[in-house]
């Protein structure tokens, strides 16, 4: 395994990406913008412009790559040769194949996970143009990118250091957008939090992969060789088996890395940031952490789990404790309950998605238990049910933050009360948010209901079934607080009802991810295949 | 469109290609949409179309009966149109002599609600109509539904809307009521689920195959292909029993339904297409008695107390209300004990004598709500007491709701005799429950009588209160209205056989089905 110049068009998004984050700073550090407040306009209006266009035109290069559309036929001698052409070289460049000496995995679970992030990044971005920009533009947009590039090396990461070094670029340009509204009250605070935590879990994470790293040197020594420098994930499961698997080194190791990145995904007990942080941040800002980041740190650690740990799977029935299945069963577990329950009492809007979002993390772990069975096809399965989820949860929460936002804009807050008699004041956004509501409530036929369904079956077909009975429970729990928001929107008196414009743009963005959510509803089976596919690869 | 005609059980009738089934669900949905893209101005416009979009739901689903074949029992005019594969979940639709009954009453009940609502709602007409037609479509959607998660997507379905609509443009109440209407269905509907998951899992685990269609697994039941231990089936029964007594309601579930009643639109259309057709009944019948037949035998004498308790406690708190919405929804509660009780009868007379009775209590009871959305609109007030001495200034309108009370009480001629009769005969009968059931729920019947006369006499008879002295009587679409609703009470009454006749081969396999376990007790 060396390098080859080969593998570059393989990391193609990533690489363009890196280019439109330089492009974003740097056109907007090279002109010279006037003080006056439309020039500021204009200013954040082309950072906005530049990000969204490209961002827009990596999505397609990733989709093209992924060739889970279409396969782009052999050039014919046609007027489109040239197209064509581009699109073979592209496709070359598809599915399989591990670049960076084995580090990072070109495949289709990678793809999906790309096509994620950036499609987020770019609703974002929408988002983000329909919103007061104040100051430095080009950062917000630039770091934006970065720290789309690391959620998207994050998940195609399959060794230790360049998973920890994509950790740190999505994080650390996170941390500083959350802080991005430096005038306000709560968004540096938010930033200073989410930083503190975030380090501190980040070390955490550090520590873990020495102590694997340790354990791998040793068990090598122990097989009569030299301590090798085995950091791949895949070296770490080759070593992980049999009785060496329940070697403490490890399991310690194991548990530093889960705790580590259990702040990326905001399970409880490691969720205490979130409810602040979101509600602090800048409320596009928001819209991007509770969806791709949480997305990403999903999926690294899914990968992490399978590849470097598949001999201390465990089970995740609750009675017999052993492996990482049974430490997510728990972590399952309390997160469903204490997110659902903790949501209840909230009357800020985004709090209160806030803790329905760690909520959703409980039922997305149930997705994963299922590993502890042997047969490909349930793992696939469970991945499967994973991916969709997280896509599914990505446009539905990205959709009703982007209403929150456009509200903040609008209103000045986001509190509850503040959306009451929504329907008189702006009909398309309430109706938009019914449907994102009601998704995530998991109302049949919307796409958050085939995604809770999905995972409960997988946590079923795991075996833990005491879990998935509490899983439900919560779901009829979390409609309480779910109803609120139509009760405000709907039924309560408005406090006034001066209709209300959406910014196009934020519209736009709003509109496409709840489309998507009632299409991916009607038609599970859409993106079922292509993310079928991606699972069986990674369950392998 | 990718459409397949097949046959599930019996032979199916041939038909041409048109999609008659889902043209009909999709109809009112449709309809829905055109009329939010209306003009917000516009008010004549959007009740055309509304209106309109109606109607033909309501030509389809004539012509579904058309095509219906009474001589045969299973599912009929099957649509299949597969949605996700990999899970068994398909989009398939079709009636059988039991659901049949239940799309032609909505189709019915549609058009005449909303035009019921004319000249009632005081705003945002255009998003009441399409709530109205989307509820429809829901309802369309619920009883023709083939796939058991088919059917829990538009049991759900309809849902929303009638919360929305109770919550918008309800009585003073109307915030509590919607939310309890949701909070209570909703938390039934889990249970269904669960229930439907379990069914699902184990007909798969037993078969190997994963399919949520109700004929397959009906046709693995009956053949023992599937062979459910009693725990596993009465656990499952009790699933499905807790979703539908909620929506249904059964006593003591009833709460949500008096409130949701009393606080609906005052012109009745909630009452008429959101509550009175009868989802839960109709779930009862298709779920628990069809597919679970020995846990039905099991349950009857208990399923029998709650109904017996419904419908006298019902009947006996109807009389004691003095606003009318209450009482007509107490009403219709001890309706809902009845039959519920015929269902749990478990025979032919007793179950499609229960189908019958949700068509002509819906009738009926709709009508007198319509009635009530009349009188309010003129009065203002839904008290009893606000009223008196109305025949002598609204004679038409006098005379109709005596002849729709009558029904309502089963005056023999009128068509809610002929289904409480077959009922109490049914519940006679039934091996499962027997005279002791029966005795009292004709004293229940006798009650109805009481407490609908009781409002009749003090709101139409005797002096009138100076302030009604003025009140018009029927306008011409009231008028048409009230007719439209009163010529099936007197055709039905007078020639039950129609309503019977369709249904018989449907109603008489299920009671055939119950025979087994209902003979070993």
């Amino acid at each position: 395994m060396s390098f080859q110049i080969t593998d570059i068009p393989r990391i193609l998004p990533e690489l363009m990406l890196l280019l439109l984050g330089l492009m974003v700073l740097g056109s907007d550090v090279l002109t010279r913008w006037g003080r006056g407040p439309q020039a500021q306009l204009e200013r954040a209006r082309e950072a906005g412009q530049l990000t969204a266009i490209g961002l827009g035109l990596i999505f397609i290069v990733g989709l093209v790559q992924s060739r889970f559309l279409f396969t782009v036929p052999d050039p014919s001698g046609g007027p489109l040769d040239v197209l064509l052409t581009l699109g073979r070289n592209l496709q070359a460049g598809g599915p399989g194949g591990s670049p960076i000496l084995g580090a990072f995995a070109t495949d289709e679970f990678t793809m999906v996970a790309r096509l994620t992030f950036i499609g987020a990044a770019f609703l974002t971005t929408l988002l983000a143009m329909g919103y007061r920009l104040t100051a430095n533009p080009g950062e917000f947009y630039g770091l934006l990118i970065f720290s789309t590039l690391g959620m998207s090396i994050m998940a195609a990461a399959t060794e230790f250091i360049l998973a920890y070094l994509a950790l740190e670029l999505s994080s650390i340009s996170l941390y500083v957008l959350a802080g991005y509204f430096r005038e306000s009250e709560r968004s540096p605070e938010a930033g200073l939090k989410y930083f503190l935590f975030g380090s501190l879990s980040s070390a955490i994470f550090l520590y873990g992969i020495s102590l694997v790293y340790g354990f791998v040197a040793s068990e090598n020594q122990k097989a009569g060789g030299t301590p090798i420098v085995a950091t791949l994930f895949s070296e770490v499961g080759r070593f992980a088996t049999g009785d060496a698997a329940s070697s403490p080194l490890l399991i310690l190791g194991m548990l530093f890395v889960i705790a580590g990145l259990g702040y990326k995904i905001s399970v409880v007990p490691f969720h205490t940031w979130a409810p602040d942080v979101y509600q602090g941040a800048p409320p596009p800002v928001t819209a991007f952490l509770s969806t791709a980041s949480k997305a990403a740190g999903f999926l690294l650690l899914y990968r992490l789990l399978t590849t470097a740990f598949p001999g201390a799977v465990g089970t995740p029935r609750l009675e017999e404790f052993s492996g990482w299945t049974s430490v997510l069963a728990i972590l399952a577990l309390v997160t469903v309950i204490v997110g659902n329950l903790a949501a209840l009492p909230q009357t800020n809007a985004r709090r209160l998605l806030a803790y329905s979002s760690i909520g959703h993390a409980g039922f997305l772990l149930l997705a994963a238990l299922i590993w502890s069975s042997t047969s490909p096809a349930d793992r696939a399965f469970g991945t499967a049910a994973l991916i969709y989820y997280l896509i599914v949860y990505t446009l539905t929460n990205l959709g009703s933050f982007g209403v929150l936002a456009v509200l903040t804009n609008a209103l000045g807050s986001d509190d509850l009360g503040a959306m009451q008699g929504l329907w008189q004041r702006n009909m398309v956004l309430t109706l938009m948010m019914t449907i994102l509501i009601l998704s995530l409530a998991g109302i049949p036929p919307l796409a958050g209901f085939w995604a809770k369904f999905f995972v409960f079956m997988a946590g079923y077909q795991a075996g833990a079934v005491p879990l998935v009975t509490i899983a439900v429970i919560m779901t009829v729990v979390s409609l309480y607080y779910y109803l609120r928001f139509l009760k405000a929107m709907w039924i309560l008196p408005a406090p006034e009802t001066t209709p209300f414009k959406t910014p196009p743009v934020a519209n736009a963005a709003i509109i496409v991810s709840t489309v998507l959510v009632v299409l991916l509803g009607l038609l599970p089976n859409l993106i079922w295949g292509t993310i079928s596919t991606a699972a069986s690869v990674a369950a392998r | 469109m990718p459409l397949r005609q097949r046959s599930v059980r019996n032979a199916v009738v041939s038909m041409n290609s048109v999609p008659l089934l889902s043209v009909m669900i999709w109809l009112p949905a449709l309809g829905a949409l055109v009329v939010l893209a209306l003009p917000r101005q516009n008010v004549a416009a959007q009740r055309g179309v509304s209106l309109g979009a109606a109607l033909l739901a309501l030509a389809a689903a004539v012509g579904v009966a058309l095509f219906f074949n009474p001589a045969h029992a299973g599912f009929q005019l099957v649509e299949r149109v597969a949605w996700v594969p990999s899970w068994g979940i398909s989009y398939t639709v079709s009636v059988d002599g039991i659901s049949l009954w239940l799309v032609v009453l909505t189709a019915f009940l549609t058009p005449i609600a909303l035009a019921a609502s004319w000249g009632t709602v005081e705003r945002q007409e255009r998003a009441f109509h399409a709530l109205v037609l989307l509820l429809a479509s829901g309802l369309f959607g619920v009883f023709t539904a083939q796939d058991m998660l088919l059917f829990y997507v538009f049991f759900e379905f309809t849902l929303v809307p009638t919360a929305l609509l109770i919550g918008i443009w309800g009585g003073a109440e109307r915030r509590y009521a919607a939310i309890k209407f949701f909070a209570y269905t909703f938390s039934g509907s889990v249970f269904l689920l669960l229930g439907i998951i379990g069914l699902y899992l184990l007909h798969g685990q037993a078969t190997g195959v994963y399919t949520f269609d109700i004929a397959t697994i009906l046709a693995s039941l009956q053949l023992g292909a599937l062979r459910l231990d009693t725990g596993a089936e009465r656990l499952i029964f009790g699933l499905f029993f807790i979703g539908f007594a909620i929506k249904a309601p059964i006593w003591p579930f009833h709460t949500w339904m008096t409130t949701a009643h009393a606080e609906a639109p005052s012109s009745g259309v909630v009452d008429i297409i959101g509550l009175l057709i009868k989802i839960g009944a109709y779930g009862l019948i298709r779920f628990n008695v069809q597919l679970f037949p020995a846990a039905a035998a099991w349950a009857a004498p208990a399923v029998g107390v709650l109904a017996v308790i419904g419908i006298l406690y019902a009947a006996w708190i109807a009389y004691q209300q003095t606003d009318m919405k209450r009482l007509l929804a107490y009403a219709s509660v001890s309706h809902v004990g009845l039959i519920v009780l015929g269902i749990f009868a478990l025979n032919t007379q007793g179950i499609a004598g229960a189908v019958a009775h949700m068509v002509n209590s819906a009738l009926t009871t709709g009508a007198l709500f319509l009635v009530v959305g009349m009188l309010v609109a003129r009065r203002g007030s839904r008290e009893l007491k606000a009223f008196g001495g109305l025949w002598k200034t609204m004679p038409w309108l006098g005379s109709l709701t005596l002849l729709l009370a009558l029904g309502s009480i089963g005056l023999p001629g009128l068509n809610g005799f002929v289904s409480e009769f077959t009922v109490l005969q049914g519940s006679w009968r039934s091996p499962g429950l027997g005279w002791r059931y029966t005795l009292p729920a004709i004293l229940g019947v006798v009650f109805a009588a009481v407490y609908l006369l009781h409002m009749y006499r003090t709101a139409f008879m005797g002096e009138t209160l100076p302030e009604l002295a003025r009140a018009p009587d029927v306008r011409p679409r009231e008028l048409a209205l009230l007719i439209a609703l009163a010529t099936p009470v007197v055709v039905l009454g007078l020639y039950p056989n129609a309503l019977f006749g369709p249904m018989q081969q449907s109603v008489t396999q299920i009671a055939q089905g119950t025979l087994p376990y209902l003979a070993s007790r």
